[in-house]
């Protein structure tokens, strides 16, 4: 029925919104629906084809009825998209902007999909193996992470992906939860191995926070 | 001495230029998080306040190599005061990107909301509009035929170029000891806003009071 994968898309979009990652890309319905759109333009072409250009709205109701649903429908498809499209971008942005590497977390992902499939069902280890990022995202995040790290820097000396939480505090107790070697920091060189426990700055470390690597104490 | 002799004090004649520049810094921070549309670039200010981390830095650079822990206390103060004001200037920058993200094409295409980008927000926005337009057409918009493919499509009775919602409510407070008037559409009748005042309005109603900084937002 006309309208119906728009609608399922639009669910999709609502649900990714509350989501912490990011859903699979509906290639599916994607495709389904720009198929949807050329059919219903196709239709209308069809119809008006007879008329050879002079058609009357008034003089043949039926007609202009028909071609004004299949022209709503087609809007309303092209709107769908673009709202679906549109909230998946954001949410992207948003991971650059978090400082998340997202190529890198889907790889990640990947591989730890392909390994446990792997062992299973080794015939489908390779339907694992998909992304949830279409490739036209994939090209959209590499472009959007280069503009943003032109951008910023601009504005090396305020830090712009920095924490947007107010500053309380210069030091913070932090807890290390993964292994990270050894960082510089004005006063001297710390070495931070797993479990312990150190009263640091809180700009030397912040980065470090974000990827896991630290957990801050209160 | 009593809170009142300090608030008597407080005159913009008697402040220095550093402390005025804060203030502002504050205030158009507030009013930039507070407003619906995007407000004009600072460009003085923020050369200013951008000029003062730079200072700020080299000078906690310079007291950082000498061990003296006497000077410690004071450069624990002064690096607070440094993140304070990164901090103020970072979540300015980001709530305009944030504007500017929400509606890029109405930023790009409304001359009088263009103008009051800097040139490097001006620049992030139409890169970002870009690509963000490549990624769509690359996704689908290619597909669709002829007619259906544009992003500012007004036909049909839906514009697609969203802008900011201008009757937002705000809250506002007066700055001016004579009081500010407001008044015009929207508004019952004129009113005066005394120095201190705060008051809920529409965002269209102040929008120019705000401007001319009788008024802030809280």
């Amino acid at each position: 029925m006309y309208g119906d994968l728009g609608y399922k898309l639009v669910q999709h979009a609502k649900r990714t919104q509350a989501l912490a990652h990011l859903p699979p890309y509906q290639t599916e319905i994607v495709r389904a629906m720009t198929r949807e759109v050329r059919d219903l333009d196709k239709d209308v072409s069809d119809m008006l084809a007879p008329y050879a250009g002079s058609f009357n709205p008034a003089s043949e109701p039926a007609t202009a009825c028909s071609v004004l649903v299949n022209h709503l429908c087609m809007r309303r498809n092209k709107r769908c998209l673009l709202a679906y499209h549109r909230v998946r971008s954001d949410k992207l942005e948003e991971m650059c902007w978090s400082g998340r590497d997202v190529l890198d977390i889907e790889q990640q992902q990947q591989g730890g999909q392909g390994n446990g499939e792997g062992s299973a069902m080794a015939s489908e280890a390779g339907a694992g193996l998909q992304s949830s990022l279409s490739p036209e995202e994939e090209e959209y995040v590499r472009q959007y992470g280069d503009m943003l790290a032109s951008y910023k820097g601009q504005w090396t000396d305020i830090d712009l992906t920095g924490s947007l939480e107010p500053p309380r505090d210069l030091f913070i107790d932090v807890r290390v939860l993964k292994d990270a070697g050894e960082i510089q920091t004005e006063y001297g060189a710390i070495t931070l191995t797993k479990n312990s426990q150190f009263y640091v700055r809180q700009g030397d470390v912040e980065r470090l926070i974000v990827q896991g690597y630290l957990q801050k104490l209160s | 001495m009593d809170i009142d002799d300090i608030l008597a004090e407080v005159d913009d004649s008697t402040i220095p230029q550093e402390t005025r520049d804060l203030q502002e810094l504050t205030r158009t921070w507030v009013n930039e998080r507070s407003a619906p549309e995007l407000l004009p670039w600072p460009a003085e200010l923020m050369d200013r306040v951008l000029e003062r981390i730079r200072q700020q830095i080299s000078l906690i650079e310079d007291r950082t190599s000498s061990t003296d822990p006497k000077s410690s206390f004071t450069l624990i103060i002064l690096q607070t005061e440094l993140e304070r004001f990164k901090y103020l200037t970072r979540s300015l920058l980001r709530a305009r990107l944030a504007k500017i993200d929400a509606f890029p094409l109405h930023t790009l295409t409304h001359a009088p909301t263009r103008a009051l980008l800097s040139p490097s927000e001006l620049q992030y926005a139409t890169t970002h509009t870009a690509i963000l337009h490549r990624h769509f057409q690359n996704a689908f918009l290619g597909q669709f035929p002829e007619g259906l493919r544009k992003m500012d499509d007004s036909s049909g009775g839906v514009n697609m170029v969203e802008g900011p919602d201008l009757e937002k409510a705000v809250f506002v407070r007066g700055r001016r000891e004579a009081g500010v008037v407001i008044g015009g559409e929207g508004v019952g009748k004129e009113f005066l806003l005394g120095k201190g005042e705060v008051v809920v309005v529409r965002w269209g109603v102040v929008r120019e009071v705000v401007g001319r900084g009788e008024a802030e937002l809280i």
